[in-house]
Parts: C-alpha cells; structure tokens; sequence
C-alpha cells in the first residue's frame, strides 16, 4: 500500500514538473475546467486563438492609439490565407510567442510592419510595389501609405477579383476621386455589375501604380483607353465606334502626342489626351447633360486649353466619326474635291510623260 | 548652211532666266523642299518612314518651327515675285506671257498627237510653252492655297474670329491635299521635263542652247531670228510710271510685310506643344484678382474647408502625413490656385464649386499674412 502511495505521489510530482515546464516555456496554461466550454487545442492556431478570438480586445501603446489584437476565427477560415491550410505561425512566425517584444510606439506602426510579412511568400507582388506611389510615399514618411493589408485586410483576406470591391477599396482612402467615379458612366456601369468597364487598376495597374500625373502617363494614356476602346467586340455591345483612336491619331492632338510618346515618352505634351476632353474619374457619357464634350459644354473644354476660343471654336473638331456630307460639309466638300483633282491632274501629267517616253523609245528603235 | 555656220547656231545661246529670276528659284527649292520634308512627315505620321525623318530632324517641335521658317521664306519670295510682276507688266509694260491661250492648248494636243504617233507636226512653242505655264499656275495656285490654309492652321483662334471653325478641319485636309499634289507634280511634271527628259540647266545658267529652243519653244526662237522681238516702250514712259510704281510698292511692300509677321507671330496656340501643363501655374483662369482676398476671412475658410486634416491648423505641414507646409513658402497666388485646382500628388482637386475663385483669395491672403509673420518674427 506505501509502495502504491509513493509510487502515486511521484507520477503526480512528474505530473506537477511537466505542467510546471509547460507554463514556464509555452505560455499561458490553457484553462480547462469544467466549467469551460472550449476544447483543448489541436493545432498553433487554435492555441493563438484561446485568447485572439476573443472579441473586442485591445492593448494600449505608447502613442494613446489603441490596438486591436482580437482576430475572427471564422474569418480567417475563409479567407484565401486559411482555405490553403494557413495559419498564424505561418505569417507571425513561431516566435512571436511569448509576446516579450517591446510594443510598438503606434498602431499604424504596427500595422506597417506586420505587412513586410506579406512580401515573404508574395516576391512578385513586392517586386512590383517597390516602385509604386504607395511604396514610395511610405518609404517618404507617409505613414498613410497604403500596404498590402490596407486593401487586402490582414486575417481575412479575399481573393481580390471583384471589380466593384476593388473600386470601393481604393475609395476607402480616395474618397474624392472615388466620388466622382461613382457617378462617372464607368464608375456607374461597375457598381451595377458591368464585367467590361475598368475599375480603378485596370487604368492604374495593381502594385506597382505609377504616378498618375507624370509625362509619361500622359503620354500613354490615349493607349490606355484604346486597350478598350479599339475593341470591336467589346464597343459593339455598348454601340460606341472604335475609330476613336485612330480618328483621335489622325487629328492635331493625337499626331503630336503619338509623336512624343514615341520619341521620348518623358517629354511633358500640352496637347490633348482623350482624358483632357472626357474627364478622367467623372467620364461621362457623351451625350449626357454634364458631359464635358456635349456639345453644350464643348466650347468650355476648348477653352481650357485655348482660353480665347469664341463661340463656335468646338466646330474644328472633327470628331471621332468620318466625316459626312451632312456632319461636315466643308471639310467633305474639300476632301471631294482632292479625291478627284488629284488624280486628275497627275493622270493627265503621267499621260503626257508616258506618251513623250513612247515617242522617245520608238525613235531610238526606229534609228538603231 | 555651211557647216561651220551651222556649229555657230547650235553654239548659240539665248537668255532665259535673269538673275532676281535664279536667285527666286534656288530659294523656292529650298523652301519647297523643306517644306515637303517637314510637312509630309506630320502628314502621315503614323508611318515608321515619317517617325524616323521628324526623329532625324530633331523632333516634332524642332520641324514645326522649321516648316514655319521655311514657310516664312517662300511667302517672302512670293511677296518679292508679286512686285517683280506688277513692274513688269504695268511698268515695262510686258506681255502676260505666263496666261494660258488657245495656242497652249492646240500645242498640248498637236505634242500628245505627235508623240502618239497620230500627228506629223511637232508644235513650235512660245517662250512659255504648255507644260511650263502649266506648272507656273500650278505653282501660282498652290502657293496660294498653301498660304490662305497655312495661315488658318498657323492661327486657328484669329481665323475663327473671322470664319466659322468648320473652315480649320478643312484648311488642315486642304493643306494636306494639296501638300500632296505639289510634291507628286514636282516628281512627275518637273523632274521629268526639266532634269529626266534631258537636263535643262537654264535655271542656273541662265540661258538654253538652239537646240532646246528648237525643241522646246520653236515659235519663241522664230520671233528672235525673224527680229520680231517684243516692242519696248520709250523711256521716258517708263520713267513716268516708275514714279508710279515706287510708291505703290512701297507701300505694298510694308503692307504684305507687316502681314506676313502678323502671320508668324500674332498667336501661338498650335506652335506651344510643350508645357507642364499640369503645374503651370498660369493654366488657371482665375476670375478675381489675388488682392480681393481677406486674410481673417481665409483663417476661417481653412478650417471650414477643413484644410488643417493635412495641412496643419497653422498651416506649417503635418510631419507624419508628409503634407506640404504652405506657411513660409511664398507660394504666388496663381500656383497656389492651380494647385487647389489640379490637386497635386495625393492632394484631391478641388473645382470652383467647392472653392470658389474668391475663397481662395481668401486662404491666400491668409497664407500670405502667416509668411509676413514669420517674416517679421526674423
């Protein structure tokens, strides 16, 4: 019987030192009594998550900004992330525990840094933003600057493949721009769940966005817009002509343009892209009341650039559809008129000569 | 004829082209050549051939102004052949010898028959034959066309201040057009009577051997051997009308003249074709004056506007958001207000409806007084 008590005292002393050596070296003992509903854990995560999923927490820092540090379970089990069998050792690392880390001084701090974590595994994607605007504006001291998990979220991430979203994203910080894009003929046709028209990084690009505002964007853009715009399949579902393009190269504006992009595309052109006359974020539809280039407000675009254009200035553009005799008839008229003049004339010049080179040949045969 | 009489004849040689009349065409193929060679790229520049010759030339604005300086001298030519002509004619009193006649159009169809093999006579022609007023007038007509087109392409606004816009595209197709058809009538018309044929170097020389004129104005060399030279008028006519003519070309002189620099500089919107647009300053119109704006009511606009989110209360930049300090930069008014407007780098745009002109005279005004403070804070 002593044998068997001592034999019970030391398995339990054994027992003590093991649940001793597991608070001292991993962390917190998970409580388990009876009156606790949670299972004891079987996976890193689901150990992380006996005191993340619990809501609403967060700690202070430094700066008074407060941390949140509660995660939704679910919502990492349905994000692309949890789908692949991912989980929070994977991102934060098996060290990130026990927390002894000094804090960070602020929230957006944080935030910044747990987003370099992303780059690990998405080499392309970081490749990419190095340059980018946000990139940039972040390395600046920009501490807005967006980062991966400011459009992606950081636990539950989704496959960022919804044009909408996309463009409600971006708007979360561009709220002016994204205003007028709402209410721009692309902007409305998007929200509406239009697959053709472009959300905001079809124009921009996904990382690596570029500025915006440079020469060379400008340069690139009446190409941007061809992208769509040139293709007949996708204009013949909206009735829009695809010779907006070549009609835009073949005009004043579009030769110049064309010539500098092609020459030194960094070279700043004043003349008109297509989004100097359209609009850029808040394009709308050509025919509608607040349309830039209806043919109300067209006098007023011209003057943004030619600020002593009269009244019916508009008039010398042509358009982005052939002229007719109805549309255009003096230019048509003088386009008739060359298609027969000059043929008529060089004709009647060729005439002479072949005929004169006729002679010219049989004099010399009939002499030798 | 003996032979050494005959050798005489042929060693012959009779004046074509005086020396103002050389000097007038070394200048037109000049002029004309540069013209084609910086005119017809921007035609067709889409085409790689184009690209390559405006990159060879120094680029697009680099041609632009060559076209225009080239253009500048072929008007100039012109304005000098106008006078030339008026003093020949109602000075000199000559014969209109370059309008065509009858006699140009029996030589034309007695030269097509004979080269065709259907007429027997080949026409003796007049010191201008058919082919050459032919290209005269083409000349004349193109050069014409080239200008009146020119000069709408050259000074859009101007021209629509005068024709409706609709004349512009139609200048520019015109301009083109007949761009085409000179250069093409040159090739084949030109290059063939004067350098293919055989290599007629009266133009520099001066004058045509009897054989050319045998064959080439067979009536006009008759005249000269027959002594039937055009009649010249006394002197003293001609010295009375020259009293005339001066005056008149002077004043004809400076009136074509001055046009012609109107013509060249009164505007620039189809010559300026580099800018930074975006960030010029002056691209705004504003319609007050930077000195409507009140300082006091500008501090109040900054915070209504809610201009401190970036900018700072005090307007001295917000370190953490990298915003621009405005405070102490001495930003002038029209850049200040093309920046509101255009809404650089991450900045918003805002319109004249959210901010109106005078507001932002306003915040200026304000902007303005805090670099005065920090000025006399120093």
């Amino acid at each position: 019987m002593r044998k068997n008590q001592l034999w019970i005292m030391a398995a339990l002393a054994g027992l003590g030192l093991l649940l001793f050596s597991v608070v001292l070296f991993a962390g917190p003992t998970p409580a388990q009594g009876q009156d606790d509903p949670t299972p004891p854990p079987d996976s890193e995560s689901d150990y992380c998550l006996i005191c993340h999923a619990r809501p609403d927490q967060s700690i202070p820092l430094p700066d008074g900004s407060m941390l949140d540090i509660s995660v939704d379970p679910e919502g990492i089990e349905h994000s692309v992330h949890g789908e692949l069998g991912l989980g929070c050792i994977d991102c934060h690392g098996e060290d990130a525990f026990p927390h002894d880390d000094p804090l960070p001084p602020s929230a957006r701090v944080f935030t910044i840094e747990m987003a370099s974590i992303c780059t690990d595994c998405h080499t392309a994607q970081a490749n990419e933003l190095i340059d980018s605007v946000h990139a940039s504006a972040l390395t600046g001291g920009n501490l807005r600057a967006a980062t991966c998990v400011d459009c992606h979220g950081a636990h539950e991430v989704q496959p960022p493949d919804n044009p909408p979203v996309i463009a409600q994203t971006c708007g979360a910080c561009h709220q002016f721009v994204f205003g007028e894009f709402e209410t721009s003929v692309h902007g409305e046709s998007l929200l509406a769940g239009d697959p053709n028209v472009p959300t905001c990084t079809n124009c921009h690009g996904v990382h690596g966005i570029e500025h915006p505002t440079t020469a060379l964007f400008r340069n690139r853009s009446p190409e941007l817009c061809a992208e769509c715009h040139a293709d007949e399949d996708m204009m013949a579902e909206y009735d829009i002509t695809t010779n907006v393009f070549d009609s835009y190269l073949s005009d004043f504006h579009g030769t110049t343009v064309a010539l500098f992009a092609q020459q030194d595309p960094n070279v700043a052109s004043s003349q008109a892209v297509c989004f100097d006359c359209h609009g850029v974020h808040d394009i709308k539809r050509v025919d509608a009341e607040n349309s830039r280039v209806v043919r109300e407000n067209l006098l007023e675009t011209c003057q943004s650039c030619h600020p002593d254009a009269t009244s019916d200035f508009p008039d010398s553009w042509v358009g982005h559809y052939p002229p007719t005799l109805d549309s255009h008839p003096l230019l048509f008229t003088v386009n008739t008129f060359y298609t027969i003049l000059i043929p008529t004339v060089l004709g009647g010049f060729l005439l002479f000569v072949a005929s004169d080179i006729f002679r010219r040949v049989r004099e010399r045969a009939r002499r030798s | 004829m003996t032979a050494e009489a005959n050798e005489r004849v042929e060693q012959k040689h009779y004046l074509r082209f005086s020396v103002p009349q050389r000097l007038q065409h070394i200048l037109l193929i000049a002029s004309f050549t540069i013209l084609a060679l910086t005119g017809l790229p921007q035609k067709y520049a889409a085409e790689g051939i184009a690209q390559s010759l405006i990159g060879l030339l120094g680029g697009i604005e680099t041609i632009r102004v060559i076209h225009r300086v080239a253009a500048t001298t072929l008007m100039v030519v012109a304005i000098y052949h106008g006078g030339e002509i008026s003093y020949k004619l109602f000075v000199l009193g000559k014969r209109a010898n370059m309008l065509p006649t009858v006699k140009d159009v029996q030589d034309a169809w007695h030269w097509l028959r004979y080269n065709l093999g259907l007429g027997r006579h080949y026409p003796r022609m007049p010191h201008f034959n058919f082919s050459e007023k032919a290209e005269y007038l083409a000349l004349v007509w193109g050069t014409i066309i080239m200008i009146i087109t020119g000069f709408m392409l050259w000074n859009p606004i101007t021209t629509n201040r005068l024709l409706p816009a609709a004349w512009i595209p139609a200048a520019r197709a015109a301009h083109g057009a007949e761009a085409v058809l000179a250069v093409l009538s040159i090739i084949i018309w030109h290059f063939y009577h004067v350098h293919i044929r055989h290599f007629n170097k009266s133009m520099f020389t001066g004058t045509l051997s009897h054989k050319e004129m045998e064959e080439e104005h067979g009536a006009a060399l008759d005249a000269i051997e027959a002594g039937k030279e055009e009649p010249k008028l006394p002197t003293e006519v001609i010295q009375r009308r020259q009293r005339l003519f001066w005056p008149y070309a002077v004043i004809m002189t400076i009136l074509l003249v001055g046009g012609l620099v109107f013509f060249i500089t009164f505007e620039e919107t189809a010559l300026t074709t580099t800018s930074s647009r975006l960030s010029e300053p002056g691209a705004v119109s504003l319609s007050v004056d930077a000195a409507a704006g009140i300082a006091a009511e500008g501090a109040a606009l900054w915070q209504e506007l809610d201009c401190q989110t970036c900018h700072g209360a005090d307007a001295r930049g917000v370190p953490e958001l990298s915003s621009i300090p405005l405070a102490g930069t001495e930003i002038s008014f029209r850049a200040f207000a093309a920046s509101v407007r255009r809404g650089p780098a991450d900045m918003p745009a805002y319109s004249p409806e959210q901010i109106g002109d005078e507001q932002l005279a306003h915040l200026w005004a304000w902007l303005s007084s805090l670099d005065q403070e920090a000025a006399q804070a120093r």
